[in-house]
């Protein structure tokens, strides 16, 4: 699990994210939804160990710029991360080196087969497409087999064949006992795997639900992320972006 | 013709206005004010020392090779990507409003010269080494910036040109490409003979100005004839003939093109697309504080895998692979013309000594010190959250920088030290000093990132790494100094060496934990 503590982040006068506090479990998904600028990008980065914040972050217990946390921890970012010059294959390789794996040839060809990437695996970064770069991302992230995923706004960008492999691998993950943040603006595309949503405005938690069959909520989460996001600027906002 | 009139000044106003939202772009511009200041203020204290003044030819000749290696540049990238003189804005919005082709063309060239008079200004920088050595004047020092503009804006028209009329036929683009080559290999071939007949044995570098110097190169387009018009501004007592027909010509040259584009190919537009998103793309990148890679357009794969690394080692083997994809033998391209630029200068300056020649070669070091491999590290996610310490991953990702760098300050000393005619242990020592500021410079980015890693004007983190640069040297410096009065220059290179590899020792552990504390500058 990881948990996330008051955390601030402020980039000069803007504050991005305002004493965000939330916590993921065991084998649960926890979606992230919001407009643009809603400071989703964030607080995924402050998890992923990229920026520098206020608060606490705490990876199954370790801070989360430890060596500890760093090991258990995958992170997809929204922008493809793909080296120009080194093979799809390559970056699998390089990950393994970096992170001293041992034995997973296999579990990388078995990535590779379920993106479709297999038959591009002697193929630059540079010359896959940005939806080819994303699912390559994906592998990347997911090759140390983490216990914490983070995937920020993954399905952009991707085929249909792609979106439904990955969302079924959010299905696995959470099987498997993994614990996942997914930020996402498009709502349609999570609604039927959630088990808590977060809805973002102005760099802090406006609302959260839980994803509970046996106590269905009043409204459903696009009723909710519209009533919240579409009413006028609300009190207590301020100094927020 | 309103609609552009507006597009072109309310984009000049907003700009004006934008200076005091961003303060550090102020700041930028009052120094280059300050430095056109004080470029007018040194022009008129008197020279220092009373060495001759060495022949204006040269000047000229410098001119024209860097105004000739320019336009060739220029065209050739060009040609290969196209080039543009638009945004993505114009593409999708201009190009679609209801206004004639022409007029948008007319446009763009408009906001190209604004464009290429302000990528001359680096030329004032190097005023006081001119003026000293040539007795360069004010108004000629504006004379060869006119003329680097001037060079800059018709490479770009002909680049534009050549590709509107060769994009789809490959052969075609070839021929272009041959034709280049032919123009450069014949300049060079002008130049060089000369030097390399017996009556010239006695001043090979003579001979080689006064052919670069001569008529025949005068007709070289482009850079001979504004070569030309800037000799007879420079000279001293104005020579309005070469000014009027060197000019003349470029203004002809101009018309003949923009009336070629505008009458044979009016629909010019899918020309520019392609080339317009490259740079746009590049734009984007640079604005976002990331550095692309120049990349040859055909990368050979050849042998794959990386072949060795665990943990943070594996940056190492992974950007040896890169090197070997991107054709680096022993420089890339950046290094490769920054040694050039050091050589020929020791050329010119053979006379002097070794301690002018790498006096320059330092300060030509500084800008080009900030294309590291390892610093384009910074901007993906990989080394900040492989898990491993960040004093390791840092070694890792500059390990394969600080060996180029060994690599680069032998092959930038020895032929500068050859060509100064330098005693072979003074030579050896240079090339470990200038190792040593490498090595320094490579600390003192890592320290902007640990500092400023958040500031993304690169012109004001820049101006901040110069200054943070001569605080760290100084005391080395001085120490040299000292060393070279009592022992001679070799000595003094090796406490100069000493010094700088200390400070980036140090700064680098101070900085040991930058890839916890140091932020990913992409948002």
């Amino acid at each position: 699990m990881f948990t996330v503590s008051h955390v601030t982040k402020r980039y000069g006068k803007v504050t991005a994210n305002s004493d965000i506090s939330f916590e993921v479990g065991d084998g649960q998904i926890a979606i992230l939804l919001g407009p643009n600028g809603a400071g989703k990008s964030t607080i995924i980065k402050c998890i992923s160990g990229l920026l520098r914040f206020e608060g606490e972050i705490r990876i199954d217990g370790h801070p989360n710029k430890s060596l500890e946390a760093k090991r258990l921890l995958g992170y997809v970012p929204e922008m493809p991360a793909v080296y120009d010059l080194l093979t799809v294959a390559e970056h699998l390789e390089f990950i393994a080196r970096a992170y001293s794996l041992t034995g997973w040839e296999e579990y990388a060809a078995s990535l590779l087969a379920r993106f479709e990437l297999a038959d591009k695996k002697d193929k630059l970064g540079k010359e896959l497409s940005k939806g080819m770069q994303q699912k390559l991302s994906v592998c990347c992230a997911l090759l140390h087999r983490p216990k914490a995923v983070i995937f920020d706004e993954p399905l952009v960008g991707l085929d249909p064949h792609a979106i439904k492999e990955l969302k079924d691998l959010f299905r696995e993950l959470k099987r498997d006992g993994a614990s996942v943040l997914i930020s996402t603006h498009m709502i349609d595309s999570v609604e039927d795997y959630w088990d808590i949503a977060h809805i973002m405005m102005n760099g802090a938690f406006a609302a959260t639900m839980r994803n509970d069959p046996a106590a269905p909520e009043e409204k459903t989460l696009e009723e909710l992320f519209f009533e919240i996001t579409e009413k006028p600027a609300a009190a207590g906002t301020e100094g927020t972006v | 013709m309103r609609a552009l009139r507006y597009l072109f000044f309310t984009t000049l106003k907003n700009r004006i206005k934008e200076l005091r939202r961003h303060p550090s772009q102020l700041l930028l511009l009052l120094f280059l004010a300050a430095m056109l200041v004080l470029v007018v203020v040194t022009a008129g204290l008197p020279r220092e020392g009373d060495a001759p003044l060495r022949p204006m030819a040269e000047l000229r000749a410098m001119a024209l090779a860097l105004y000739a290696v320019m336009f060739l540049v220029l065209c050739k990238n060009g040609l290969s990507s196209g080039a543009s003189f638009y945004t993505m804005a114009d593409v999708n919005l201009l190009f679609a409003v209801p206004i004639r082709p022409q007029r948008v063309l007319f446009y763009g060239l408009i906001r190209q010269l604004g464009t290429s008079v302000l990528l001359g200004f680096f030329l004032l920088f190097q005023y006081t080494w001119l003026h000293e050595q040539y007795g360069l004047s004010v108004p000629g020092l504006l004379a060869i910036m006119l003329g680097y503009c001037l060079t800059v804006f018709c490479a770009q028209l002909t680049s534009m040109v050549l590709y509107a009329f060769t994009s789809g036929d490959e052969g075609r683009r070839r021929a272009l490409k041959i034709v280049l080559y032919v123009l450069a290999a014949a300049a060079a071939l002008l130049v060089a003979l000369p030097a390399l007949k017996p009556a010239a044995a006695q001043d090979k570098l003579a001979a080689a100005v006064a052919a670069a110097d001569g008529p025949l190169l005068a007709f070289f387009p482009v850079a001979g004839w504004l070569k030309a018009a800037v000799g007879g501004l420079v000279g001293g007592g104005a020579d309005l003939l070469p000014v009027l027909l060197g000019l003349g010509g470029c203004a002809a040259y101009v018309a003949a093109l923009v009336l070629l584009i505008a009458a044979a190919r009016p629909d010019f537009y899918e020309d520019v697309l392609k080339a317009t998103e490259i740079s746009f793309t590049a734009v984007t990148a640079s604005k976002e504080g990331k550095m692309a890679e120049p990349l040859p357009a055909n990368v050979k794969v050849g042998k794959t895998g990386l072949g060795g690394g665990r943990g943070a080692g594996a940056f190492y083997y992974k950007h040896r692979l890169e090197r070997r994809r991107s054709r680096v033998f022993l420089l890339d391209g950046m290094a490769l013309l920054w040694a050039v630029i050091c050589i020929v200068f020791s050329f010119f300056m053979r006379d002097v000594g070794m301690l002018a020649v790498f006096v320059f070669a330092t300060y030509m070091q500084i800008f080009g010190s900030s294309t590291g491999r390892w610093l384009r590290e910074l901007l993906m996610p990989y080394v900040y959250m492989i898990p491993e310490s960040p004093f390791r991953k840092l070694m890792g990702v500059c390990r394969e920088s600080i060996l180029q760098s060994a690599v680069e300050a032998a092959v930038v000393m020895i032929p500068c030290g050859l060509i100064v005619g330098a005693a072979p242990l003074v030579i050896a020592a240079c090339a470990a000093a200038r190792f040593g500021f490498a090595l320094l410079f490579m600390a003192g980015h890592i320290l902007m990132e640990r500092l400023f890693g958040q500031v993304l004007n690169k012109a004001l983190i820049f101006c901040l790494f110069l200054l943070v640069m001569i605080l760290l040297a100084l005391p080395g410096v001085v120490a040299a100094v000292a060393a070279g009065f009592l022992a001679g220059m070799g000595p003094a290179m090796l406490v100069l060496t000493f010094w700088c590899a200390a400070a980036a020792a140090l700064v680098g552990f101070l900085c040991r934990d930058i890839l916890n504390i140091a932020e990913l500058n992409n948002r």
